[in-house]
This record gives C-alpha cells, sequence and structure tokens, in this order.
C-alpha cells in the first residue's frame, strides 16, 4: 500500500527453504488427525506427557547413572517428532515459518499465541517460585543454594522482558503537521 | 458472495493477494478484519472500489437488493 508521501517497506523474497516448508506445513495428508478441536487437544496433550517423560527420563539416568534410562528418550523421539508434525500442520506452521512466508492474519495469530504462551509461562515460573519457597519453608526440605535465586531471577526476567523490549523499541511521537 | 460469483477458489484469490487460503476463509466468516492493504488488493482483484468488499455497516441480502424490499 502507498500512502502519499511515503513508500512501501518491501518485503524479503521468500527462499526455496521457505518455499519448501511452506508447502511442507501445508500438506493435506494427515488432516483427519487434527480435523476436530478434540483431536488437536489430544494430540497436544499427547506432547506434554512425551515432553515431560522424555525429560524425567534425562533427568533421572543422570541422577543414577542407569544406562536404559538414557535410552528412552530416543524411543520417544519418533512419537514426539510425529505429534510435533501434526500440531504443526495443524496450525499451517504458525510458528515454524518464517516471517516473510507468513500473512498477515497469520502474524497476528502468532503474536497472539506467543502472548498467551508468554502469560502461561509467567504462571509456571511463579507456581514454580511459589513451590520453592513452600517446600523450604514447610517442608523442611532446602532447595538447593542457587536453584531459588535462580528460578526468582527468571521469573523476574521473563515476566519484565516484554516491558523492557517494549521500551526499547517504542517510535518517537509523529510531528503533526498542524502544529508547526 | 462475490468471489463464488466470479467462480474464483480460495486458493486463487489467495494467490493473486498474497494470503493464506485461510485467512481469505477467515475474512468471508467475518472472523478478521483485513489491513487497507490487503483489502486494497482484493478490490483490485476483482477491479472493484473497496467499499463494494468492505463496509462498516452490514450489506443487505442481495435479495432485498433485487426486488427492492425495505429492511
Amino acid at each position: 500500500m502507498t500512502i502519499t508521501g511515503t513508500t512501501p517497506t518491501p518485503r524479503r523474497a521468500r527462499t526455496r527453504y521457505d518455499e519448501r516448508m511452506y508447502a511442507l506445513m501445508n500438506r493435506r495428508e494427515g488432516a483427519p488427525l487434527y480435523a476436530t478441536a478434540g483431536r488437536r487437544r489430544a494430540v497436544v496433550v499427547a506432547h506434554v506427557l512425551l515432553t515431560v517423560a522424555s525429560l524425567a527420563a534425562v533427568f533421572s539416568a543422570l541422577a543414577t547413572a542407569t544406562v536404559w534410562l538414557s535410552f528412552l528418550p530416543l524411543v520417544l523421539l519418533l512419537p514426539w517428532c510425529m505429534a510435533t508434525g501434526v500440531i504443526n500442520a495443524s496450525t499451517r506452521g504458525l510458528l515454524e515459518l518464517r516471517t516473510r512466508v507468513l500473512d498477515e492474519r497469520q502474524l497476528a495469530e502468532r503474536d497472539r499465541v506467543r502472548a498467551l504462551a508468554h502469560r502461561l509461562t509467567t504462571y509456571v515460573l511463579l507456581c514454580a517460585v511459589a513451590g520453592g519457597i513452600v517446600v523450604g519453608e514447610l517442608g523442611g526440605l532446602t532447595v538447593g543454594g542457587v536453584v531459588l535465586p535462580v528460578l526468582i531471577s527468571a521469573l523476574a526476567m521473563h515476566w519484565l522482558m516484554p516491558l523492557w523490549v517494549a521500551g526499547m523499541t517504542a517510535q518517537d511521537e509523529p510531528a503533526d503537521e498542524m502544529d508547526e | 458472495m462475490l468471489r463464488a460469483e466470479r467462480k474464483v477458489s480460495r486458493q486463487a484469490l489467495a494467490d493473486a493477494v498474497g494470503a493464506h487460503y485461510q485467512t481469505i476463509g477467515y475474512i468471508e466468516r467475518g472472523q478478521y478484519n483485513p489491513s487497507l492493504d490487503l483489502a486494497l488488493r482484493m478490490a483490485e482483484f476483482f477491479e472493484l472500489p473497496v467499499e463494494a468488499l468492505f463496509s462498516l455497516r452490514p450489506f443487505r441480502p442481495l435479495t432485498d437488493e433485487v426486488y427492492g424490499r425495505k429492511q
């Protein structure tokens, strides 16, 4: 769009990688897997469980030096990748494709998703901090020396980073010709 | 609907105006308001003024227009 006195900002051209990824994310073969809201929710729940199980297996393997536990994440990797693919296909690559490939509605949708995800992560970190304090105070268990400060710092950073970024990227007030 | 009347698929319109085919569906269902830029590109595609495609108020049903009914 050209407004009198301005030049439109050119959009960066799509690369072959962009085209390939766009085609991949818009393939319809797996559509029955995410055709209904119920199926999409089930896939997301499965993805969350697979992620938690993989992380738990890694942490347990490190803590106990159990060999078979260290292979469990590899076994879970295939279903995890499949679930990731289904979620990406259901969103048509909303979080996977580059900005230049998405249209204005998809960019607005991506911003909305990220804002919601950011808010949810803030609550999760807040719960983790509160849990750490409660466990330390009431449970009599000592949360590792640096764990709680690191967790609180991560929460503060996560909570305030959007404010800092917004402040740093705020634009100058445009001059009104009528004032001149 | 103008797109169906002109026998243009969502994909063809989306390709012509540089949008995703789902976005065309969102606009047609009134679930997304396009930017002025996209609205102008759609109007250009149909060779119509933008106000023939988009309005602040709901369009009158075509039957009312044709038969001159008053709402």
